[in-house]
């Protein structure tokens, strides 16, 4: 009901205000939207108070511009007009909770002094944010004043001047929160895991409190620096807000923040393509929308073709882009800094253009990775968080330990060597030997080296071949004999790596001796080939 | 007066998963809570369990669809369906000019288990899609039943797969696959545990074996010296062993023995149940029996004695003696397993480092250590025992493990 209510009568402000019903009709909304541009005909500052009498007003923001000869404080008649948004662009980012909101709207301005009355009640908008800008013609009109009235603090008042009677378009400008976007991705490996369909998505919700219809939205991907958090600004005042500490750094970073999105206007404007939803009856077979992607300075926006309309405390999902077959390469790693004590089954790809990718950086998201079972169906393998991924880098998913695959590390000998004593009360050090052996002084093992040899035992029972790769960190000093050409991963990390047939099981031998209390010299590994 | 979703819908239908297409009208109409729908039925559903963790739940569905824009809802009240792992995938038409179909959006309502893909459709007709997901509180586990032959030198292993079905949903002739072994296809109700039979594997040897490990298992009489000596079936997971298909996951298995008569089955009786670990191909499972009480074993340290090497640096020598009876009417393989470090603490104090040693010429384990199962930290040893004799006598057989602990301060 209140849908159809909201098309056809005035929101419940005006109405009480005064009959304007007929002139609403005009300003036709499907739902009703709480930020307006309406513009009063005869209301002047000191009318204020019949604002105050309506206490509903809340729900409905709106800018009115006075057309009629000003009033006295005694007259509660009123006469607004509500233009309604031409069009609207939401700019969202995944790094912060704010939303850039751009809209246009057309109003007659009259010769003279013309009111206007914007409010945004029960929404999230950051009042210092709110800002107009006279589009066309911009040089007979002129904003003089912007006042926010101490009891209304949801709702603030400008006053233009106008040399000539004109039809003019304005744009209003203000941060929100309460819209946010985030990426998710579904990959499905091929049955025999020789390529990937990586699908991209892009997920906005609305909880900002209004609706924005046949939006233009983009997204942007990149980390801004924010001094204060919307969310938090929009619950204030704005004689508070000005009290607050920062607000001239903020105010920069601001006004840096909407230079960047201006600048990326043409751009976007181009990629959007004509308005309209496209969504028509009987239109044949329709193509998911594009998502434009275009790099700007260190960021990167993501431009959704034509217009979408989000209901508040809905989401959308739309396809971001789509790779088939990109090529997939399988590692096993056991990395225990990274992934724990195990060895996890790894799918490495990479975002370039080679595997129909590399059109854009992927932004941090939920990667779902299912697997063709060759059975007519899914298997679902893993789900997996990943942080942005440059155009070009790779795109390492952990599906987990692989029970098909046995890792094991037995320790098969411990021994203690080069054990240095100190004899107490001296500063003499003595190596224990055979020759010292059965020696009866008063002495202190102070030194001494651990020999420790491992077997790290693998067996594979997949049907392929397997790559496997091994970094295990040591701490100290510590000497690595292998026979198995170790590299050095860092200072501290030995990598290992061997690949095992199918069905068999392969026994990799080292050695790691350490260097311990007076022997240890060095903080590092050090490798040494040995014949094992 | 508005109709609701619900009050269109059968009540069976009310708390599952539900997929309804709504005819376009216009694509701003789509919210209007009059609606037209249709309630395409499952055409197809398969249960994927071979995931550790979570359960897949793929279903098929023939979906009407106008020429334009669709709208194709997906409800699940009370369910517990991670609606982010929702994979929406139209397989072609259902039948001869079928229409092509494009998935444009995905709208998800506030505060309602749903959602509304948009779909657009080349010509009116019907097409097959297929909705996967992950689905909570329907969850497997696995339990084995065992049952030994009389002479203890196999079983019967058959594996069972337990289905608890709580997601509030229920699957008519649905394909059931737990990852291995074969497919089912199984009627699962509402708040239904199922258990099905996966496999069954008839006549595997198996090894009984009686094992002493006093850091494991400790001793049974203290003051006398008695150790503990468990019994366990090992079941080696290879093909040797009729086994090795795949991985046996972990579960409940419940052990029983045949009865030695005409009809063994007649005397089957129930030995007791542990819990089998996950064994990996050529792997084996250990299933603990109880306590042999017919085989003793005393074990003292006989000789403790620590030789300076220097300053405060020693060797320590010990001889660990082992005397053993066997009662039982037949021969039996004793596992004798030192753990060196518990071993080390029961003589000095435990310095936390690696326990260094060196096999003595007392030893009296001809063998050595078993390569196979002995590690730097600890030892198994095989003492073969022979059955007692007529009278019940059984032969004392006398083992000691002689081992330096060398290099200790």
């Amino acid at each position: 009901m209140v849908n159809l209510m909201g098309a056809l009568f005035a929101p419940l402000d005006w109405s009480l205000k005064r009959p304007v019903r007929t002139l609403a009709q005009v300003w036709i909304n499907r739902t009703p939207l709480r930020i307006k541009l309406t513009m009063n005909t005869n209301m002047t500052h000191s009318s204020f108070s019949l604002f105050r009498t309506a206490s509903f007003a809340a729900i409905f923001a709106t800018i009115a511009i006075v057309i009629a000869p000003r009033k006295t404080q005694a007259e509660n008649v009123d006469l607004s007009t509500v233009p309604a948004r031409d069009s609207v662009q939401l700019t969202i980012y995944n790094s912060e909770d704010i939303t850039l909101v751009r809209e246009t709207r057309v109003v007659s301005f009259k010769k003279g002094l013309n009111p206007l009355q914007f409010s945004w009640a029960n929404t999230q908008i950051d009042p210092s944010s709110v800002e107009l800008t006279i589009l066309k013609p911009a040089d007979k009109l002129e904003l003089l004043d912007t006042t926010f009235p101490h009891d209304k603090p949801q709702m603030l008042y400008w006053n233009v001047q106008s040399e000539v009677d004109v039809e003019a378009t304005i744009q209003i400008t203000y941060f929100t929160s309460g819209i946010t976007w985030s990426a998710d991705y579904t990959a499905i490996a091929a049955g025999d895991e020789s390529m990937l369909d990586l699908e991209g998505f892009v997920r906005i919700t609305n909880n900002s409190g209004e609706e924005y219809e046949n939006a233009q939205v983009r997204l942007v991907v990149g980390t801004i620096n924010l001094v204060e958090k919307i969310a938090q600004l929009a619950q204030i005042p704005m004689s508070q807000v000005n009290e607050m500490e920062e607000l001239k750094r903020k105010d920069l970073k601001s006004r840096a923040t909407r230079e960047l999105f201006f600048k990326s206007d043409a751009l976007a404007m181009d990629a959007a393509g004509p308005r309209g939803s496209g969504g028509e009856m009987g239109v044949p077979l329709e193509e998911a929308k594009q998502i434009v992607k275009e790099g700007l300075s260190e960021y990167f926006i993501y431009t959704v073709a034509g217009t979408e309309t989000i209901p508040t405390g809905w989401s959308k999902r739309l396809r971001s882009f789509e790779a088939d077959d990109a090529p997939l390469k399988i590692e096993y790693r056991y990395r225990p800094r990274e992934y724990g004590e195990q060895l996890v089954r790894m799918y490495l790809l990479a975002n370039d253009e080679k595997s129909n990718l590399g059109t854009s950086p992927l932004p941090d998201g939920v990667v779902r990775v299912f697997r063709d079972n060759g059975r007519d169906g899914l298997s679902y393998l893993a789900q997996q968080t990943i942080k942005y991924v440059p155009i070009g880098d790779k795109i390492e998913l952990n599906l987990g330990v692989d029970p098909e695959v046995v890792f094991e590390l037995v320790k098969t000998r411990a021994a203690r060597e080069e054990i240095w004593t100190k004899i107490h009360g001296t500063d003499k050090f003595k190596l224990v030997g055979d020759d010292a052996r059965r020696e009866e002084e008063n002495a202190t093992v102070v030194g001494w080296n651990d020999r420790l040899s491992y077997q790290q035992r693998i067996r594979n029972y997949t049907a392929q071949p397997i790559n496997v790769e091994i970094r295990r960190p040591y701490e100290g000093h510590v000497t690595f004999e292998s026979g198995l050409e170790p590299k050095l991963h860092d200072f501290q990390t030995v990598e290992l790596t061997a690949q095992v047939e199918p069905g068999v099981k392969k026994n990799l031998d080292f050695t790691v001796v350490q260097h311990l209390g007076r022997n240890a010299k060095q903080n590092n590994v050090t490798l040494e080939a040995s014949n094992k | 007066m508005p109709i609701s979703r619900s009050q269109l819908l059968p009540p069976a239908l009310l708390a599952t998963a539900t997929i309804l297409a709504i005819f376009a009208v216009a694509p701003h109409e789509a919210w209007a809570r009059v609606k037209l729908i249709t309630l395409p039925v499952r055409e197809r559903v398969e249960i994927q369990l071979d995931h550790e963790q979570a359960t897949l739940v793929e279903e098929e569905r023939i979906v009407p669809l106008v020429k334009g824009e669709n709208q194709v809802d997906f409800s699940w009240a009370n369910t517990q369906i991670d609606p982010s792992s929702i994979v929406f995938r139209v397989l072609g038409g259902a039948g001869k000019g079928a229409p092509d179909v494009n998935v444009l959006s995905v709208s998800y309502p506030p505060n309602e288990s749903a959602l509304v893909w948009t779909v657009s459709a080349s010509d009116s007709g019907s097409a097959r899609v297929r909705i996967s997901y992950i689905l909570g509180n329907l969850t497997k586990s696995f339990n084995y039943r065992a049952v030994a032959a009389n002479d203890e030198t196999s079983l019967d292993l058959s594996q069972y797969m337990r289905l608890k079905n709580f997601a509030n949903e229920e699957f008519a002739g649905a394909g059931v696959w737990a990852g291995f072994g074969p497919k089912f296809s199984k009627q699962i109700g509402l708040n239904e545990t199922k258990e099905l039979l996966i496999e069954r594997f008839k006549a595997v040897p198996i090894e009984k074996t009686y094992t002493c490990n006093p850091a494991e298992y400790d001793y049974l009489d203290r003051p006398q010296n008695k150790l503990r000596v468990p019994m366990h079936y090992v079941i080696k997971n290879d093909k040797e062993h009729g086994l090795g298909a795949a991985a046996l996951p972990f579960g409940k298995v419940r052990i029983f023995i045949a009865g030695g008569g005409d009809d063994p089955q007649a005397g089957t009786a129930f030995l007791g149940e542990d819990w089998g670990k996950f064994t990996p191909r050529d792997d084996e499972m250990r299933l603990y029996l109880g306590v042999a009480q017919d085989v003793v074993v005393k074990r003292t340290i006989e000789k403790n004695e620590t030789r300076r090497v220097s300053g405060n640096l020693y060797d320590q020598e010990l001889i660990v003696k082992y005397e053993i009876e066997n009662f039982k009417k037949k021969p039996v393989r004793l596992d004798l397993v030192e753990n060196l470090r518990h071993l080390r603490s029961e003589v000095r104090p435990d310095n936390g480092r690696d326990v260094e040693w060196e096999l003595g010429k007392e030893t009296t384990f001809q063998d050595g250590p078993d390569q196979e199962r002995s590690t730097a930290e600890q030892l198994t040893f095989h003492a073969e025992l022979p059955a007692a004799g007529d009278d019940g006598k059984a032969e004392k057989i006398v083992h000691k493990l002689h081992i330096t602990l060398k290099n200790e301060w």
